[in-house]
């Protein structure tokens, strides 16, 4: 598994969803759709996204293409720090 | 850390105090009982430069930072005992001026943001449905896209400024199955077809302020119209919220020092029991409390625009002051109304409107519940499952 997605993943699971088992969350499990991470939880990824990867997310990059699964995060992150 | 105004912004403050006492400082009970807004009074705030604060220069704006406007509403909220104008105005600004100009085309900030600063054009912004409050994006009403058109059903409740607005910010789903991000974002303009704003719904406090609902049927928005991206709701409306919880009880904070200081002259020239009553421990007591809460809200609210300036996820200062203030203003109205005795509770005096409308901040852009459960979220509590 990347790195990112990892370590993205471990954050997810430790801020949002204690106690669940990491072979839930996949790699294309959609995180917002599906009602699983709600809107507080997408600011606050945001905002874990910019100060762990160092990138800055713009307002229109908030949309699910970029956030809504742990491999478009990883994608998205690719792609800002290109 | 230094807390001290600049030079410049006192006098600023000095002159929005001036003009407010010049301009806006009329008895309003009449007015206040009826619930009537006043153009007139909307339109000299406008000429003055209030609605533009926040905006750039290129659209008639005062490109003020967002400290030095939060001074200015602070500074009318001490003046003007219209509380409703105010609150009216900050809608305007927060949650229609400021997601235009985050998410708007350069089209739609051309087409709109000038008139909104002018005082020509009123904005409206419209989320709560009858069955969607703080479940804000659980809402019902639809957009479906034919061609170059959204249409749009639905009916969206408590809209502040839709009796007189121009311009309203609509919310509607595209995809119910994509939860939050079906939600998508329409500018839509008064007299589209389609579009009704129903009778005006009276409230117990910002009388002034008018709301009704805003029914839509099969209601027709151009592609050009949608604001941000299909699907970016959430986000535009998290942007609205984070400025609104920031910035919104200002207002109110100056509400606060009028409460505070109309306290104090009271308590020195009311005599009972042979002395004045602020000389008594119990209503000193009181007084000292709203003291307390005065510059403790001044603090949150600052704080929490600071880091809203900032352009990071500033969603917990925000929720902590509109959560202290909402609350802080609520208890010190109580505390002037029992200063000021049984006049306290007649509408003569003023103060009992104050608790009229404080309470509304406790609900409004978020009820303080709410609040309370994002700071716990963002404390690592409350975890989704």
């Amino acid at each position: 598994m990347e790195a990112s997605v990892r370590t993205v993943k471990e954050y997810i699971l430790e801020q949002f969803l204690p106690g669940e088992s990491p072979d839930n969350l996949t790699g294309t499990t959609p995180l917002f759709t599906s009602g699983l991470l709600d809107s507080i939880a997408s600011l606050q990824l945001v905002t874990f996204l910019e100060q762990e990867f160092g990138i800055k997310v713009a307002a229109h990059e908030v949309v699910p293409d970029n956030l809504n699964t742990l491999e478009s995060i990883a994608g998205f992150i690719r792609a800002k720090r290109s | 850390m230094d807390f001290e105004w600049s030079d410049q912004q006192l006098a600023f403050r000095d002159s929005v105090v001036d003009f407010a006492r010049r301009s806006l400082a009329e008895d309003i009970q009449d007015r206040e009982k009826e619930g009537t807004f006043s153009r007139t009074l909307w339109q000299r705030c406008a000429d003055f430069g209030i609605q533009g604060l926040p905006l750039p220069e290129e659209f008639g704006g005062q490109d003020a930072d967002v400290l030095t406007t939060m001074l200015a509403m602070e500074a009318l909220g001490y003046v003007c005992r219209d509380q409703g104008l105010l609150f009216s105005m900050h809608a305007h600004m927060w949650a229609v001026e400021l997601p235009i100009l985050a998410y708007g085309t350069d089209d739609q900030k051309q087409r709109y943001l000038p008139g909104l600063c002018s005082g020509e054009l009123i904005g409206a912004h419209g989320m709560s449905e009858p069955d969607s409050g703080s479940d804000a994006f659980h809402l019902a009403t639809r957009a479906e896209r034919r061609e170059d058109v959204f249409v749009l059903n639905g009916t969206k409740t408590f809209v502040t400024n839709a009796p007189i607005a121009d311009l309203f910010v609509l919310f509607a789903t595209v995809n119910p199955d994509q939860g939050m991000w079906g939600v998508t974002a329409f500018l839509a303009e008064r007299g589209t077809p389609g579009l009704s704003v129903g009778r005006p719904i009276e409230k117990m406090g910002l009388t002034t302020s008018p709301m009704a609902e805003v029914i839509l049927e099969d209601c027709e928005i151009p592609v050009g119209n949608m604001l941000g991206r299909e699907g970016q709701g959430a986000p535009v409306f998290n942007h609205s919220m984070g400025w609104e919880r920031s910035c919104i009880l200002a207002s109110m904070v100056g509400g606060m020092q009028w409460q505070l200081e109309t306290s104090i002259a009271y308590a020195r020239e009311r005599r009972q029991f042979g002395k004045r009553i602020g000389d008594f421990q119990l209503v000193a007591s009181k007084i000292v409390d709203m003291k307390v809460r005065l510059e403790t809200s001044r603090l949150i609210l600052y704080r929490a625009a600071a880091a809203q300036a900032t352009g990071k996820d500033s969603t917990l200062d925000a929720a902590m002051a509109k959560l202290y203030i909402g609350e802080a203003s609520v208890q010190s109205a109580l505390d002037a109304i029992q200063i000021h005795g049984g006049y306290g509770y007649t509408r003569e005096y003023g103060v009992e409107q104050t608790l009229r409308d404080a309470v509304g901040g406790r609900i409004y852009s978020g009820t303080s519940e709410i609040q309370r459960v994002i700071i716990a979220r963002y404390l690592g509590l409350s975890p989704l499952k």
